[in-house]
């Protein structure tokens, strides 16, 4: 790790101001004559230069939260924002932007264009923006992924754990205001997913990224700062600094 | 197996919709073209019943080559005077005979001819009755069909002027006509002129072109026509009711035939660029449904069921779509039938006949054409391995195959080799000749779009290379463009046929007006050169000879004679005026009007061992034979398109009456154009039948002829090209469905709808201009190839019309665009969510 480059990256911004929230969110699916109410009135903040690990069952609403705050989907009601901007308000060409240019996706699957290199899925938010990386960021955030020699092979010519490592380097490139991960390890076996969790944790801790992370396992929230459980739409509790041991413990007694 | 063909039909019906159109559209183009045939045929059948009405029998001059010889007046009185004939009535017939309506313009028709008939008073052996007004009996007075005389707004006691063959005339409109039952002209102007007067304006005199017979009712019809044909001199021929009814059909027949070969190349043409699609099509929702295939093979189906059951997806496809076909074939025929009556064709009303035949050729065609089209990719369905099941195979890009490269190679060598033999070989038989070229054709487009495979990266990428300036989104585009490269060429294989011959015609056409304005300049001394194609009366030729603004005038006509066993055409002409008038190049000899004499061209000349002093000896259409001097040997054939040139003296004598089938004229030095101008128009006044054009607007106008053949021409190919992008459209909706996953990511990492149409539509060109690229450079080979076997009197050089290629590749991208609408609208509106997680 070239600790000199990292030393010279932006100092963290404080901790006080949420980079992402939602308000009242609400979202509920017509099934027949039943509603289905995905989330039921949530309200959370996912403070800067946190890592937030949202987890619960199959069902509970946790991959629709992330969606919701991230912009991709349409609430019933309530509002979310992105810093100070509530996505809620905004044209699908504005949401578009803010995609682009403050928010990070780091998918389970399907994370990279397949007729693009490496190198051009990690500055696709940039090039789609119409704007040229910065050399130091970019080499820096390669370097901390470790892909420096794989830059220009195509998808298919990389391990899924290579995937995911460009994906994650993709997701830092513009330094978005918050990177939202859905289930990054899915996929991955245990050493390759503990190799993106560390990435992620190290961008939290040495170049203040804000992420939030949807998983159901313990292991990959012990990486995170703060878990947060969802049931059936709702919070329904939270633990800081959570450990594999901790996280289970809280399930256990919980029924979550 | 059968309930899974059906379920997957069912689950594709949109898309299998879109590939179906195409084989619809070629189906619907066979289907009409029988529909119409038939109709008419039928109709026409019952026509020519009509037309030859209660005529016993038709006396008519016959010859073995040439023009044969009118019949002599008193035919008529000898057949008159036959045991059994109760009547016999001479007639004579032109086919130039214009009238000129109340406003001073002539009467004109889009191709029919203007026929004029001197009148026949029995109404048992006239084709024509009377409906209003009186027949015309004698003096300057006339008669017209009903719908001539509708549309030309002529009024029965009115004096109308009349071009002929003669030169102008006034006459009196004395009654108007119906022709058959109901006066199906098919467009043509039909005038009737009291005998005499017939003759004089026809230049005819004391002669019949024919004489028409009717028998007592008691009496034996072949023993009649024998008696009558035993008192007939040579070169005439007798034809009873039968006989006429089938010669009348055969006319007919032959312009049917043209409609029934000019819509069945439209079926042969939108069917070849099908295959290419439905093909393709079949390959990608084959590759779509690779998971589902393979775990059939999984859990133990084998590759045969697999590849029957994709058969039978297609044959089914190809059953819905020829059903489709019929119906719309009759829809077709039934609009096709409303516009030849727009445009004034007059054609018999016809019924929609849908013969079992066609049904039957319907099905065997649309069926045919899908299943050979999907043999291929359910072939490689077949092959998919069980593996594939379980792999994750989104889209790997295939790695384009060296066989397939060399196949195709080898596939248009062959191609290039059987079309060359068909070109530049001595295949004499014009079918073989054609199937020669045809096959040809057919074998380099199927080994381009094989090698188009190879090509399409490096091509595509080079053509993308000032989308680099879109960003992102055109850097895409052009990676989509080539992250299949098999898909992408046979995508762009449909546009590359029809621009391919859309090219070769364009380069033939040019090359032809090049070479023909180089002759013209090369070889033309004449100032002036008759432009209509009405036949020349000789006193025209003397009259403007005599001009003193003329330096020298020859008309030229045409005819048939017997050298060595063997009927050739012969040209008549003032041969000392013509050397005057055009550079014939003559290598030895001199053009001289001596009688007796003939010039050769130098390549008959050589093939004949002739040389100038040698004599030959020339049987004439009247059966009178002589023995000609050579009196000169000429090299250049562009104007005098035949072998043998005689001088017209004696002409008449040898041929009988002739008319110039065309005049040139050149002005004295010591004359100006304007008294030129001045000599012409005065002479037209008298003959306004005969027109001249300068050589710049002789040019002018045969350019425009060759143009309008191009008109023709490229209508046909505009269907291939239509066709072609619907192929781009449905491929491309195709893709874009396969590619929901990715859609969805790049709109969730910060790509707009803008971008994501932008991406699809620039797609859509660079495929476009890609099968455009290849079109164009098949299409220069091929037309270079036919310039080349074109004989050097048309053509001397390649010339290649840079600005209409041009602008048809711009079209052809322009079109890519709009075949991207849909799909790209489809996928700018794609939900982010969904597609990513799209299965």
């Amino acid at each position: 790790m070239p600790l000199d480059l990292i030393e010279t990256a932006p100092l963290p911004i404080p901790r006080t101001i949420s980079a992402a929230s939602a308000r009242g969110v609400v979202k509920s699916y017509r099934t027949g004559d039943t509603e289905v109410r995905a989330l039921d009135g949530v309200d959370i903040d996912f403070a800067q230069g946190a890592f937030t690990a949202i987890m619960g069952p199959s069902g509970s609403g946790k991959s629709t939260l992330m969606h919701s705050v991230a912009g991709l989907d349409d609430l019933t009601e309530g509002s979310v924002f992105i810093g100070e901007t509530n996505l809620t308000q905004l044209s699908e060409k504005r949401r578009t932007q803010i995609r682009r240019d403050e928010i990070g996706f780091i998918f389970q699957g399907f994370n990279l264009v397949p007729t693009l290199t490496a190198l051009e899925n990690i500055t696709l938010p940039l090039t789609l923006a119409g704007k040229q990386p910065e050399k130091d960021w970019l080499d820096l955030i390669v370097a901390t992924v470790g892909l420096a020699d794989r830059l220009n092979h195509r998808p298919d010519q990389l391990s899924g754990g290579q995937r995911q490592r460009v994906a994650v380097a993709r997701a830092l490139v513009t330094r978005p205001t918050v990177i939202f991960a859905d289930e990054p390890t899915g996929n991955l076996d245990s050493k390759a997913g503990n190799e993106i969790l560390q990435f992620m944790r190290d961008a939290v801790d040495r170049m203040g990224q804000t992420i939030v992370m949807v998983t159901h396992d313990p292991a990959a929230a012990a990486y995170a700062d703060r878990a947060v459980f969802l049931e059936d739409g709702r919070i329904v509790g939270e633990l800081l600094t959570p450990t594999a041991d901790s996280v289970l413990e809280h399930m256990k007694r919980t029924g979550v | 197996m059968i309930r899974l063909t059906l379920r997957n039909l069912n689950a594709n019906k949109i898309r299998l919709a879109l590939t179906t159109f195409a084989i619809v559209l070629g189906v619907s183009f066979v289907v009409s073209s029988f529909v119409l045939t038939d109709g008419l045929r039928q109709s026409f059948g019952s026509l020519s019943q009509e037309i030859v009405g209660t005529t016993d029998l038709e006396v008519r001059p016959v010859s073995d080559f040439g023009s044969p010889k009118p019949l002599d007046a008193s035919v008529e009185q000898l057949i008159g005077n036959v045991d059994g004939v109760s009547n016999a009535v001479g007639q004579v017939v032109s086919d130039n005979i214009q009238p000129i309506k109340a406003d001073g313009t002539p009467v004109t028709t889009a191709g029919p001819p203007l026929f004029g008939f001197s009148w026949v008073d029995d109404p048992a052996l006239s084709s024509f009755t009377l409906m209003d007004g009186r027949a015309p009996v004698a003096g300057l007075e006339f008669t017209i069909d009903e719908t001539s005389a509708i549309d030309g707004g002529f009024v029965i006691g009115d004096s109308y002027g009349m071009i002929t063959p003669t030169g102008r005339a006034e006459l009196t409109l004395v009654g108007i006509t119906r022709f058959g039952e109901a006066n199906d002209t098919l467009g043509a102007v039909l005038t009737q002129f009291p005998l005499e007067t017939a003759r004089q304006l026809f230049e005819v005199e004391g002669q019949f072109d024919t004489v028409l017979v009717r028998f007592d009712s008691d009496a034996d019809p072949a023993a009649v026509q024998a008696s009558i044909q035993a008192l007939l001199p040579a070169g005439a021929e007798t034809l009873n009711r039968t006989a006429l009814v089938d010669d009348v059909n055969a006319d007919f027949d032959q312009g049917i035939d043209i409609i029934n070969n000019a819509l069945l190349g439209f079926a042969v043409v939108a069917l070849f660029v099908s295959i290419f699609i439905i093909a393709n099509t079949f390959a990608i929702v084959f590759g779509q449904r690779t998971k589902e295939l393979a775990l059939l093979r999984a859990i133990g189906a084998s590759g045969s069921q697999v590849r029957k059951s994709t058969m039978a997806e297609s044959f089914i496809v190809g059953l819905v779509a020829s059903g489709l076909g019929i119906a719309g074939g009759l829809g077709l025929a039934a609009g096709l039938t409303a516009l030849f009556d727009a445009l004034g064709a007059g054609l018999p009303d016809s019924p929609l006949t849908l013969a079992p035949r066609t049904v039957v050729i319907a099905l065997i065609v649309g069926v045919g054409v899908t299943m050979a089209s999907a043999f291929g990719p359910a072939r490689r369905a077949s092959r998919i391995a069980p593996i594939a099941a379980i792999q994750d195979s989104v889209d790997a890009p295939r790695q384009t195959d060296r066989r397939r490269t060399i196949t195709g190679a080898g596939l248009m060598g062959v191609g290039l080799a059987v079309g060359g033999a068909g070109l530049f070989g001595s295949i004499d038989s014009t079918p073989l000749l054609l199937a020669a070229l045809a096959g040809g054709a057919v074998l380099v487009f199927l080994g381009l779009t094989l090698m188009a495979a190879t090509a399409a990266r490096p091509v595509i990428s080079l053509l993308g290379l000032p989308l680099r300036a879109l960003g992102t989104a055109g850097r895409l585009s052009t990676r989509n463009a080539t992250r299949n490269p098999r898909r992408t060429a046979s995508t762009a294989a449909s546009l590359m046929i029809g621009l391919a011959l859309v090219t070769m015609a364009l380069v033939v056409g040019e090359s032809l007006k090049q070479g023909i304005s180089e002759t013209l300049e090369s070889s033309v001394r004449a100032d002036f050169v008759s432009s209509s194609n009405n036949p020349i009366t000789p006193s025209v030729i003397t009259e403007l000879g005599a001009s003193s603004a003329f330096d020298a005038v020859a008309g030229y006509r045409y005819d048939e004679v017997k050298i060595l066993d063997e009927v050739r055409g012969v040209i008549g002409s003032d041969l000392e005026a013509t050397d005057k008038l055009f550079d014939l190049d003559v290598t030895s000899g001199a053009l001289t009007n001596r009688p007796d004499t003939v010039a050769v061209f130098a390549d008959e000349a050589i093939e004949q061992g002739l040389a100038v002093g040698d004599q030959i000896n020339v049987e004439f259409p009247t059966g009178a034979t002589d023995t000609l001097t050579v009196s000169a040997i000429f090299a250049s054939n562009a104007i005098i398109d035949e072998d043998y040139l005689i001088s017209s003296e004696g002409w008449t004598d040898r041929f009988g009456i002739a008319f110039e089938t065309w005049a040139a004229a050149l002005v004295s030095e010591d004359a100006t154009t304007t008294q030129a101008l001045t000599a012409i128009a005065s002479l037209q006044e008298k003959y306004p039948q005969v027109t001249f054009e300068s050589q710049a607007e002789l040019q002018a106008s045969i350019a425009a002829e060759i143009d309008q053949m191009l008109v023709a021409i490229n209508a046909l190919l505009v269907l291939a090209i239509v066709i072609a992008l619907i192929g781009i459209a449905n491929t491309l909706a195709l893709s874009v469905f396969e590619r929901t996953r990715e859609l969805g990511l790049l709109r969730a990492v910060g790509m707009t709808r803008r971008q994501t149409r932008r991406m699809i539509r620039w797609e859509a060109v660079q495929v476009s201009l890609f099968g455009s690229v290849l079109g164009i450079g098949a299409g220069l080979v091929f037309g270079w190839g036919v310039v080349t076997a074109l004989p050097d009197a048309l053509l001397t050089s390649l010339s290649v019309p840079v600005g209409r290629i041009s602008v048809l590749v711009a079209v052809c991208a322009f079109s890519g665009l709009l075949a991207a609408a849909l799909p790209a609208r489809r996928a700018a509106r794609l939900d982010v969510l969904a597609a990513i997680n799209h299965a």
